[in-house]
Parts: C-alpha cells; structure tokens; sequence
C-alpha cells in the first residue's frame, strides 16, 4: 500500500471541502459545547475496560461451556405467539362425549400444549355423573394408533377427497335415475343433527335405504319392548331404586346396557359405611359374568332354559297368590313348577324357593332384568312379570325412541339378492364392519363384492374396507364436532380438541358435501356450521333464551351437555297379547354355545388397541385371545384341560378355540366371547383369539347368540392362553381358599354385620412396635377400596394405564409373567367348582408404613416420604428386584425389556403414539422397576396450587385416576391425618382390614370387607 | 489299601520321595509346553465360555427379561448361580486357614489348589451380582462414595452387606493365597532357566532368600492371615444368607440359615475341590501327594456337613410346622409337593441320601464312587439355591400372583459359561502355578522334620 493513500484526505460535506471557518471551528471542538460538560469518566463506571474485556471474554467462555453438551434433540418449535387457552405445563380439558359405544357418556378431555392425554367423566353429565368405561379411557390410543387410515383411497389407491365425492356423488346420482337402491348400513343414528342430514341425503337421493346393524346389538330387547310397549325404547332399571334384582343372564354391571349408569345406581345400593341399605342380587345365568360374581345368590341355568325359568316364577308366583293373572293365559304357564324346574336343570332348590319369597314379599320393589343376548320371548315374559309385579316404578322410561329396529337377517337376505341382481348402486358402510361380523351364510360378502360402488368409512383397515372400492377415512371422535342424544332429558355435545391427524374429514361433513351435491363445497368449519344452525333451531329456540344464541352455544359447548324439559314418561301400556303369543319353550338338551360380548374390544372394533387387549378378563384374566368356557364337570367328563384346543361344530360350521374351565358356569354350555380373531387389523390386534361370529348362521331364530345342539371335540393339540392370575383348581385341597385363610380377603354377612359390627376385628391384637415409629404430622395419604362396591369392571387398571404411561407388553410377556399395570384385580373362588363364590381385589402399592421393599434395596432408590408415600427414584435404581421379592403384595412391576421397542411389532416404534404420553409421567427404561404412585403427579399438582392460594393442602383435592375412574365410587383417596375426611372414616370404620395384617406392614390401602346380603348370617 | 492303623500317625506324603523330587514333580507342568490334552481341555472350557459370553451379550443388550425370571420370581438363575459359586468358594479358606489352625497336616497337599479354586469361583461368583441387575452400567451405585446428589447407599439392605462381604472375602483370600506362594516363587526363580520367567518369578518371590528371619516372618504373617480369613469363612456365607433371611418371604424368614449356609457351602466346596484334585493328581502324578487318604479325609467332612444340611432341612419343615404361621406352612409343604417337587427331590437325594453312603470305608477310599457322589453333591447343592430361590418367590403370600418360573435358553447359557470361566481358570492355574505348595509339602515328608523316633 503506497503512503498516498494514507494522507487521502476526506471530506464529509462540501462545506468542509471548501473549508468554510464555521466547519473548521466546529472540527477542532469535536464534542461540541454542553456535550461533555458533564462528562467525568470515574464517575461512570469503576469498570476499566480491560476489566470490561476480561468479563467479557469470561463470559462468552462459560456460556459456550454451558452449551457445549447441549444435544439436539430433534426440532423443537417454540411458540413465537402464545396459542389462546394453552399455558404451557398446564392441562386444558374440554367437555365432550365419548360415540365409542351406544352409551353416548360425556367426557372430559385433558389436553396438554394441544394434545388430548386422558379421557375422564364429565361430572356434570346427568347420565354418566364424571365416570367412564375402559374402552373411553383407551380410546386415546385409537386416536393415536399408527394405523389409522391417512388418505382416502379409491381401489386401494390414494385418491383426494375431491375426486372422491366428484366420482361418488356421480354414481348417487346415477343410482337415482337409475332407480337402483343406495344401501346405507349402520349402527342407529343417535345424532339429532346427522339423523336430519341423512334426511336431507335421502331426499336428495331417495332410492337410499338405511339398514341398522350392530354386532353387538340388543335387538332382542328392542323387538321386546316394541312388542310390549308399542315403542323402540328400552327402559332402564333403577338399580339405586329396587330392593331386590333378578337379573337373567344379564350382565348389567358389565356390557349389557350402559354399565357405567347401572354400576353407579347399583352401588348406591351397596353402602356398608353410611346406611347397610343393601338390596339383593339373584343372578340366573349360564356363563360366569362380572355380574355374576357380585351376586349375593348366583344360580346355574343354561340360556335356553330362561324362558322356562320366568315362566315357572309366573306360576309359581301366580300360585302363591303373589301376582293377579290373567285367567285366560294361566293355561300357558300353568305346566312350568319349581319341582319341574329343579329336576331337569338341576337348580339349587333352595335358592330358588328363597328367590320366590322374596319376590312375592318386594312387590314394586324389585327388578327383573334380562340379559340382550336371550331370546325376544324372554325379554317379553321379563316386562310381564315387572308389570305384574308393579315394578315399573323401578324403569326410568326416558330413553329415546329409536323409531326402528335392527335390520334382521332376513332384510339383510333381500339386500343380499338385491346385490347380486345389480339393484343395489351404492352401498354406504357407516364406520362398521359388516363383512366381519354378520353370519357367513347370509352370503354378504359375495353380493358386496358383486355391488359397483362400494364406500367403507372408518378409522382404520378392517374387513369390511378391504373389500370396499372406496375406503373414506373419517376423524376420531376427538376431532369432530356432533351432538348426541340417547335419553330425552338430555343432549351430549362433541366438540374437536385437537385437529384432524391425517387427511380424514368427519363422516358427517362428508354427508354434507354429498347433500350439496358439489364436491368443492367442502370446508372444513362446514359440519361445524351446520350443527349450530340446527342447534340454534332445534334447541336454542326452544329454550327459555336467557342469553343470546352465541352465548347459549358456548355456555352448552363448555359444559358439554344440554338439559332439555322434555322427560316425558314414554312408557307405553304394557300389551298382554304379546305375552300370550308366545309360543312353548321347548326343552333343549346336549351341548350348546353361548355366545356374548367381550368386555373390552366391543364386536371388535377395539381390537387394535392394545391397553383393551391387555385389560385382563375381569373373570378369568386372560387378555390377548377368547376362548371357549366349560363348565367343571364337562371338563371332567370329556377331560378337558386349560389350553385344549377344542373344535367346536354348530350351524354345520366349526371353529378350533382354546378351552378354558369356568367354575360356575352351566353344564353343557360352551360359553365364547366375541369380538378377537379379527383378519385384518393393525398390529396389535393381529392373531388374538378367534371370531365367534362365524359359528352364527341365518337360521337362528330365536337368539343370534344362543346357538343350541352344538358338538365338540378335543383336536390334541394346544393353545396358550396368557393368564394375569395362575387359575388354581377349586377342588385341590392343597390351595383351596387361601384367601380367606390368610386374611386377604375378609367377608361376611349383612345379618351378621348389623347383629355383630366387630365381627372382622374379633381377633386382633396391637402389636406394639420396640422402636419409635416415624411420625407423620402433616398430610398422610391413603386409600380405602370398597369391596362391596367394586364390580371389577377394570376401569381403574385402564385409568392408571393411561395416565401413568404404563406400557402394553404384548401376549408373549403376559405369558411369561412380566404384565406392567400397576393395578391388577385379584379374583379368587371358593366353594364348590360348580357353585363358587367369588371375590375381587383390585391390588395396588400398599404404601406400607412399613414397606418391607424399602430396607432392601441397597441403593435407596424406593424410600419414604414425608407424607407417607412409598416412591420410586428411577434414575437411582439399578434394577436388583429385591424389592419386588420383598413386596407380600407382589405389585411392583420390573420393565424386563425397554418395552417401548420390545414389544413384537415395535408397538411404540412410531412417531404417534408417545403423542398419547402423560408428560407428567417418566416414561420408564429398560433395567427399572416401578409400581404404583398413588398418582403422585396429582398430589404434587394439588400442592403447587395449595401453595400459590397460600393454604394448606387439602387431602380431598387429590383425585387418583383409578378413583376418577372407578363408576361404582369404590375407591376413596385422601389424607388420613385429617380426622375429617372421608378416608379416615373409611380407615376407622368396623369393616374396615388391611391385607395380611400379620405381617405388620402397616398398608395405607384400607379394604371395607365385602358384606354379603343372604338370607342367613352364613353365606 | 488294607487296613489302616489308627495308632500312628499317617505320613501325609507316601513313598518318602526326596525333597529334589517334589520340586521337579510339582514344577514339571510349569516348565514343559502344554500337551494336547491341555489344549483339547481348554477348548472345551473356552467354548464353554463363549457360549455364556453369548448369552451374557444377549442379556446386557435386550435386558434381563432375556432370562426367565418374572414378576413373582424376580431373581432366577443369576441369583442361583451366585450362591452356588460363592459356595463352591468355601472350601479353599477352610481348608487353607481353618485347618491350618487346627494343625491339620493333610490339607498342606491340597490348600493351595483349594485356594486357588476358591478365588476363581468368587471370581466367578462376582460376575452374578453384577449381570443380574437391570442396569448394569449404574452398578457403581452399590458402592458408597460421595457425590453432589448426597446420596448414599442404603446400609439396611443385606445386598450392600453382600457386596463388602465378597469382595473383602475375595481380596483376603487373594492375599492369603499370595502370600502363600511367595517361597514357591522364590524355588521357581531359582529353578527356572528363562530369562523372563526369572524375572516374573523374582517380582513376585519379593527377594525371597530362604532366610532364617524370613521363614519367621512368613510363618508369622501366614498365621495371621490364617487367623483373619477364618471368620470370614463363616462370614460370607451367613451374609449372603442375609439376602434371604432378612427378607419376609415365606421359605427365606428363616433364622437357621447362616449356619444351614456355611454347612451347605463347605458341602459343596469340598466336593467340587475333591472332584477336580481327583483328575489333577492323576494328570500330574501327585498320586503320593495328595494321597487317598486325603480323600478320605474330605469325604468324611463331605459326610458331616451333609449331614448337617440334612439336619437343617429337616429342622426347617420342623419349625414351619411349629411357628403355626399358615403362609409359612404351605412354603414347605410346596416346596416337597408343589409344581416344584421334582427340583426338591433331587436336591435331597443329591445332598442327604448320597453323601450317606461315605459311611461305607470302601466307598470313601475309591476313586470312581467318590467322584460320583460328589457330582450328586454339586448337583444337589446348586439345586438347593434353585429351591430356596425360586420355590419360594412363585409361591409367596398372595395366590394370585403365584406363577411357575420357567428358565430360557439365556439362563443356561450363563449358567454353562460359568463353568467355562471357572475351568478356564482352574486350567490355566495348573499351567501358570504350582498346584501344590512346594515348600508346605516339603515340610509334611516324611523326615523332613526329625523327631527323636527316627534316631
């Protein structure tokens, strides 16, 4: 660089090129006056500027050492605006209602950063009352379920959604001038809005005819109450209201009907803290339900054999001069007798007698219920003898009228040969699965294939979508807006709470394209639109308008319901011809199946969710597969054993299932649950079990699921069925009721306990401790479980699998012993194999004072806190299992494998389903043991809000998941030093043990010993 | 043999063979190349090994639900095993420093091989701990050291007892049986013509000159060492016995145990040690050495202490039924008639009806009925741990969590490569050391410490 350049001179403005004085004045004084007059550099900073630099330097340093283990964890978007309502941290819930079932129960969707995490009850749902089944608490993993259908698809291939409404809305319109039929199939429409849409779709193409089907249908029950009250409306029974049920095979307390609402009203009549009011439970049935094993009198009756039995009590009942009955029928009964009863179905006499006396002695205090898998005539005799009996008072009538049956079988034979003789254009299936469920020999399949314009919609492959030409995705409940109504009293609304996943549109925005007739008229706030303006019309008017439309739709949308004025008593009068047109029940012997619904997968529709394959059976706790249930003495006679793959061969069809003996079941009955054994399904529901549905056949009348003059024969070979509980033989000695020996369970009479209150506590004695126990002088939580309300439903083990991210092992696990919920239901018998007495325990973490699991780990890692809690430090354990061996109660759970990639098909092995992950909630590692936490997330949620309102924690504002979800109330939860709570009334009360208190454990789950209502003080 | 005279004392070494002699005999498999049958030994017990390499890979990278074990049943064979090869560690101390005490002159033939036999199964032993936890890679949490999360480890825990009990059993005995060879060392420095080896051997002889002061020396740190290891022998056993009677299960809340252990230990350790000095003293023609009667010897212990696990056995059905607790009951009477009958059988046919037979003189004095019998022990002994173990965990309190434990495919693997390590280990000794203590025979010759008789 040369020097010139250096001595370049510079010029700002041309004044100073010029060098005017003013300019060059003001350069010499280059901080003009007032500037720095006040300048004084000490006084700034004491900060030299090397210091300055030195920090700075030092600075910089750190922070790139801070960074410097900083590993990417992927991309994380922060959000650069704050969505309305989401908090980060904080969950949101959202009033909604569950459509997994016919139930319609109002649910509370808890969604973190925009996500729905857990399903709970919505409270203030007059019908549901804040509790929810298994199968709505597991409906978050079908949400998430990686095999949802993405896109629509056309012949299997990816089609738009425009191209498919433009080529379907096409073939309706051909259908229509062709003047050819548009088979719309579904389950019944429960939606006021979808019901006039699809109105507005029939007039639009008015060859459409609607087919209701469900495999899981009470059509017997409906066709019944048309018969006899003029009307599609089942009533329901007021358990909380009768003294004395009866139910026929009816599993109330299980699937038939809205368990939750039954659960909830019969456990009102099983208050052993307050009041003893408890009422009493006859059950008859063939199979060995949830149901059965709560009654206080179980008898054996193969289901055939139902119609005899309620007739005999007529006449028995008419004889005893109980009940007035019509002159003119009492020919028809005249012939049934309890000795005639006893003698060919070897009914325990004096059970029955005693069910007659209390029958004629609680006259309009009673319910007779019938179970929806027996036969129309059945169900008929049952309301006969109610209105005989003045019982009706115990129905509530409110529920709304369907307008229609179920198609039957013979409609879907026409529909059939319709298809095969090209009348059928269109055929329309709503979110069922027909080609699974419905008897091979109607030939549906055949004549479906044989229809041009086939359309499957739903969430997800089945059998039905593989063989449809079109395959429309639709949206999970979770992301779809509706309204539902099954009670009169009431509307349930459905709102979206998080946007749709996939490519999937709601079925009924899909209508709503097809009614306007234009593909592009789509929009996603469409059926959102549509739904207000019929809410505004249909409701809104009606109501007595406090508040403007607007304001009335967000107040309802946030309490998710809507009471209507309407409770009108739509029971009809009860005909008498329906009765006396019933013909003969005939005598069936040999062997027959006994088919019904499975507990957790529905008619299989749940069968790709794994948490409802692992929910152990409540009665014999296998998951993963059905099987067919024999009775003791059956399997003695033909030597039957646990796992015999049996061939089972009614209806000229034949099926090979595994058997299992079921103390208590009826002889010569085959009992099988369906709804496994699903084709095609994702993953997880692949190969577990086999479909029962195939041995129905066209031919049976009287009951779909009660298929008589069936055969079978043992094959050799086996079949391994995973058991959570080892299935102990009654008759060995050697075991024989252990649980009573050893005081896990404790049970008596509801005569003894009013005669005798201390009758459980008779024996024991204080053990003194040689030691200074720890003091706990805040908060102390505790349990009490109330085992005369638990009905074992299982909705605590699927509440805590989904709000402790348990994970779903597989059968390959169960098998082996390495099942991961924290809580299981114990059920263990005794008496006699073919009349046994069951008892239930839902077992959990005992939270022993204690805790013989805490002094053996050698690293601390399970250890006390001070409010009583038995916890678990993951990151500290190294996995030596000593205090699993340790635990008496066995409920600590070892992750053997990283069960989020062992599970055979890498179940977890996606982007989608850690969505459905509780963030409060570690998500265990491999080499970790862990057990029940009392919910710990929620104390700790509970005491960040007591500390910020500046009070004290109150043991009630802690709400564990199992006790969220428990319907029967049977779990209570609080603080124990708090001599005012519930649990410490639980924990004082004269029913109240702990499990294997010898061992002096000290638990803080108390059990209320159950009480059973019998006539003697014996049971 | 015929008959024996009571009345004098036995030479412990036969034959009066020449103190050169014992030197060359015991140094030989030192100094020549290893034969074939060496190597054919070896690769049996490699593969051995390998195989539980295999399944030990297998377990550290699926995790341990490659094993059997489940949820009643939370330790399976890992645990077994442990108590297995830590019993099969009792014998070396016994024999070396128990019996040293007790001025037993026959053990100075076969101490060092016991010894020896010892450190490789605690050795063994060691590796169960270890791989049996979930996450092996944390173990370092069993150890107390400080750290900035304050945690400590738990000291009620019997585990943390175990984990000072071993490996203080295991660094004594190491010292014990060094310090042992150290004179050795020192013969095969002078003895030996390799350059190399002269220096391995004079790093370890410690400037070992066969000095008056020295021998004193030695003779009195040696007692010592005896003196320290003797509780320890007991120690160990009694502790890992802790893991079980401490706990509350049904079938391990047993306070016979620590005694009904160390019998059971020194059982098994004794019949392992006599099973493999049988091969060795025929391999090396120690026939004179370690002697018949020395067999003799160990197969009276194996009687008595067979003995007493049969008396604890039968003492433990006596108590269940005395105490009246039903749960404890029910543990014994399953055991013997439960789906896990067939593992008690054996362990009782195994560990009190075969040992009985050693009444019979012929049968304890001959070869091949010894080493049969004491197989059964082995057999019994390691079914015994799987009786304790597993019969206890899949039956405890509540029946509904009763499950039957069915071992893998892993589980034997890691079983099998335990042998493979220990065998291993056994061959490589009898080529790296000498097998017999040079200088403790030399001192039991016969004439080698002159009494008035022989003048």
């Amino acid at each position: 660089m040369d020097s010139n350049s250096n001595n370049k001179k510079f010029w700002k403005s041309i004044s100073e090129y010029n060098n005017e004085p003013e300019i060059l004045k003001n350069k010499r004084n280059e901080f003009s006056e007032g500037v720095t007059d006040d300048f004084e550099p000490s006084e700034l900073s004491g900060m030299s500027r090397r210091k300055f630099i030195a920090l700075m330097g030092a600075a910089t340093a750190i922070t790139a050492t801070a960074c410097s283990d900083y590993r990417d964890k992927g991309e994380i978007i922060p959000y650069n605006k704050r969505p309305e309502e989401i908090l980060p941290g904080t969950a949101n819930y959202y009033a909604s209602t569950c459509t997994g079932c016919e139930s319609l129960c109002g649910i509370l969707v808890k969604t973190r950063e925009g996500r729905p995490i857990k399903i709970d009850g919505n409270p203030d749902h007059p019908v549901n009352k804040g509790k929810i089944c298994a199968k709505g608490q597991a409906e978050v993993t079908n949400l998430y379920d990686p095999t949802r259908i993405k896109e629509p698809l056309f012949n299997k291939r990816k089609v738009s959604w425009e191209q498919a409404d433009n080529q379907l809305i096409s073939e309706f319109k051909k259908a229509t001038e062709d003047g050819v039929e548009i088979a719309l199939i579904s389950e019944h429409i429960l939606s006021p809005t979808f019901n006039k849409l699809l109105a507005e779709f029939k007039s639009k193409y008015p060859t459409t005819k609607q087919y209701y089907y469900s495999a899981t249908d009470n059509g017997n029950k409906l066709n019944a109450a048309f018969q006899s009250y003029g009307n599609y409306s089942i009533p329901t029974p007021r358990y909380d209201k009768a003294e004395l049920v009866v139910a026929l095979d009816d599993d109330f307390l299980g699937v038939d009907g809205n368990s939750i609402e039954n659960t909830k009203n019969y456990s009102m009549k099983r208050d052993a803290i307050n009041k003893v009011n408890f009422n009493r439970l006859y059950v008859i049935e063939g199979r060995m339900s949830l149901t059965g094993m709560m009654s206080d009198y179980r008898m054996r009756l193969r289901p055939e054999a139902q119609l005899e039995f309620v007739w005999t009590l007529i006449n028995e009942l008419k004889s005893n001069g109980s009940i007035s009955f019509p002159a003119e029928l009492a020919s028809k009964v005249s012939n049934y007798t309890i000795t005639k009863l006893v003698s060919t179905y070897k009914i325990n006499e004096k059970k029955l007698r005693g069910l007659l006396s209390d029958l004629s002695k609680s006259k309009g205090k009673s319910i007779i219920t019938a179970g929806k898998n027996l036969s129309e005539s059945v169900h008929v005799s049952v309301n006969y003898l109610n209105e005989l009996l003045n019982n009706t008072g115990n129905f509530d009538y409110n529920n709304f009228d369907l307008g229609a049956s179920y198609a039957s079988y013979k409609d879907f034979e026409n529909l059939v040969s319709k298809m095969e003789s090209g009348k059928v254009g269109v055929v329309l299936n709503l979110d069922i699965n027909p080609l699974f469920n419905l008897p091979a020999d109607l030939g549906f399949g055949k004549g479906y294939s044989k229809v041009k314009t086939t359309v499957a919609f739903t969430l997800e492959n089945n059998e039905t979508s593989e063989k449809s030409k079109y395959l429309l995705p639709i949206n999970h409940f979770l992301e779809s807006w509706g309204d539902y109504r099954n009670k009169t009293y009431v509307m349930s609304l459905q709102q979206p709470v998080i946007n749709p996943l996939f490519n999937t549109r709601q079925k009924e925005s899909i209508f709503l394209t097809w009614v306007s007739g234009e593909a592009k008229s789509y929009n996603v706030n469409s059926y959102h639109k549509y739904l207000l303006e019929n809410f505004d019309t249909a409701i809104y008017n009606n109501s007595s308008k406090k508040t403007d439309n607007k304001s009335f739709w967000y107040g309802s949308l946030h309490d998710g319901i809507v009471e209507l004025n309407t409770t009108t008593n739509s029971k009809g009068v009860f005909n008498t011809g329906s009765f006396g047109s019933l013909s003969n029940p005939a005598v069936k012997s040999n062997f027959s199946v006994y088919l019904t619904e499975g507990y957790f997968l529905g008619g299989g529709k749940f069968a790709n969710n794994g948490w409802l394959q692992e929910t152990p059976h409540p009665v014999t706790k296998i998951t993963w597969d059905n099987y067919v249930s024999v009775s003791p003495s059956t399997a003695k006679q033909f030597g039957i054993e646990k796992d015999d793959l049996l061939e089972i061969s009614v209806n000229n069809k034949k099926l090979k299932i595994a058997a299992v003996i079921q103390p208590g079941l009826a002889d010569e009955v085959l009992h099988i649950e369906f709804g496994n054994g699903r084709k095609v399904v994702g993953d997880v529901g692949l190969e577990t079990g086999v479909n029962a549905f195939e041995l129905i056949s066209k031919k049976n009348t009287e009951s779909n699921f009660v298929l008589s003059g069936a055969e079978f024969s043992k094959t050799g070979e086996t079949y391994k069925l995973a058991s959570t509980q080892e299935h102990h033989s009654l008759d060995d000695t050697f075991v024989k009721d252990f649980h009573k020996v050893r005081k896990i369970i404790q049970e008596g009479t509801v005569n003894e306990y009013k005669k005798h209150p201390h009758f459980l506590h008779d024996e024991k004695h204080e053990v003194f401790s040689i030691t200074d126990e720890h003091k706990y002088t805040e908060v102390k939580w505790a349990m009490a479980i109330d085992l005369n309300k638990c009905t074992s439903c299982g909705g605590c083990v699927t509440a805590c699998n989904v709000e402790n991210n348990i994970p779903v092992v597989g059968k390959d696990q169960v098998l082996l012993g390495r099942e991961m919920q924290w809580m299981r239901i114990d059920r263990y018998y005794s008496g006699t194999p073919d009349e046994p007495e069951t008892s239930n325990q839902p077992m959990l973490c005992q939270h022993c004072d204690n805790a013989p699991c805490e002094n053996v780990c050698p690293v601390n890692a399970t250890n006390h806190s001070p409010d009583g809690l038995n916890q678990m430090a993951y990151n500290r354990c190294v996995g030596t299992r000593y205090c699993s061996n340790n635990c008496p109660y066995k409920v600590r759970r070892f992750n053997f494998f990283n069960f989020r990639d062992h599970f055979a098909d890498s179940y977890y092995e996606n982007n989608l389903t850690p969505l459905g992950n509780n963030p409060e909630v570690t998500v265990r590692s491999r080499g970790v043991m862990e057990k029940c936490t009392f919910c710990i997330q929620k104390i700790m949620d509970a005491r960040q809000v007591a500390i910020k309102e500046e009070r004290p924690l109150n043991g009630n504002d802690v709400v564990t998941a199992c006790q969220q979800a428990c319907p029967a109330e049977a779990i209570v939860f609080g603080d124990s030093n708090d001599p005012e709570s519930k649990i410490s009334k639980y924990r004082k009360h004269n029913l109240a043990y702990h499990v294997l208190e010898t061992l002096n454990v000290k638990p803080n789950v108390t059990y209320i010993a159950k009480l059973r209502n019998t006539h003697s003080e014996e049971v | 043999m015929s008959e024996v005279d009571y009345s004098v004392e036995l030479s412990v070494v036969e034959g009066r063979p020449g103190l050169r002699e014992i030197e060359d005999l015991i140094t030989k498999p030192l100094e020549s190349k290893p034969d074939k049958k060496f190597f054919i030994a070896i690769s049996i017990t490699l593969t051995m090994l390998m195989i539980g390499v295999i399944g030990l890979g297998l377990t550290v990278y699926y995790g341990i639900g490659m094993w059997g074990n489940n949820n009643p049943v939370g330790w399976g064979f890992g645990i077994v095993n442990f108590v297995f090869w830590v019993g099969i560690g009792h014998a070396g101390t016994l024999i070396s420093a128990i019996l040293f005490l007790l001025r037993q002159k026959w053990r100075n033939g076969i101490a060092r091989f016991a010894e020896g036999m010892t450190i490789f199964a605690v050795m063994t032993a060691g590796i169960f701990p270890l791989i049996h936890v979930g996450r092996p890679w944390l173990a370092g949490y069993l150890f107390p050291y400080p750290n900035q999360h304050s945690i400590w480890v738990n000291f009620t825990s019997p585990l943390l007892w175990d984990v000072f009990a071993v490996s203080t059993y295991f660094t004594v005995s190491f010292v014990f049986w060094y310090v042992g060879l150290i004179p050795d060392f020192a013969a095969l420095r002078e003895k030996t013509s390799n350059k190399i080896k002269h220096i391995v051997y004079s790093i370890f002889s410690l400037g070992w000159r066969g000095s008056n002061k020295h021998w004193q020396n030695y003779e009195m740190v040696y007692l010592i060492l005896a003196g320290f290891a003797t509780p320890l022998v007991l120690s160990v056993h009694t502790i890992v016995s802790f893991d079980f009677a401490v706990s509350i299960i049904p079938g391990w809340h047993t306070t016979i145990f620590p005694p009904y252990f160390v019998a059971g230990a020194v059982f098994s350790g004794f019949a392992m040690v006599q099973n493999v000095l049988i091969f060795v003293r025929k391999i090396f023609n120690y026939e004179h050495i370690i002697t018949i009667d020395t067999l003799e010897k160990m197969n009276k212990i194996i009687l008595l202490t067979g003995t007493l696990v049969g008396y604890a056995y039968a003492m433990e059905f006596f108590i269940a039924w005395y105490s009246g607790v039903q749960a404890e009951q029910f543990t014994f009477i399953n055991r013997a008639f439960g789906p896990y009958a067939w593992a008690y059988w054996i362990m009782i046919s195994c560990n009190v009806i075969s040992p009985q037979l050693f009444w019979f003189k012929k049968l304890r004095r001959s070869l091949v009925p010894m080493f049969i019998i004491a197989v059964f022990v082995n057999v019994g002994m390691w079914f015994e741990r799987f009786v304790i173990v597993i019969s206890s965990l899949s039956r405890d309190f509540l029946p509904s969590s009763w499950a039957y434990f069915t071992p893998t495919a892993t589980d034997f693997a890691i079983l099998i490569g335990s042998f493979g390590l220990f065998f291993t280990l056994v061959l490589l000794f009898t080529k790296a050391l000498p097998v017999v203590s040079i200088a403790e025979i030399k001192a039991v010759v016969d004439g080698a410490q002159p009494t008035h008789k022989e003048h």
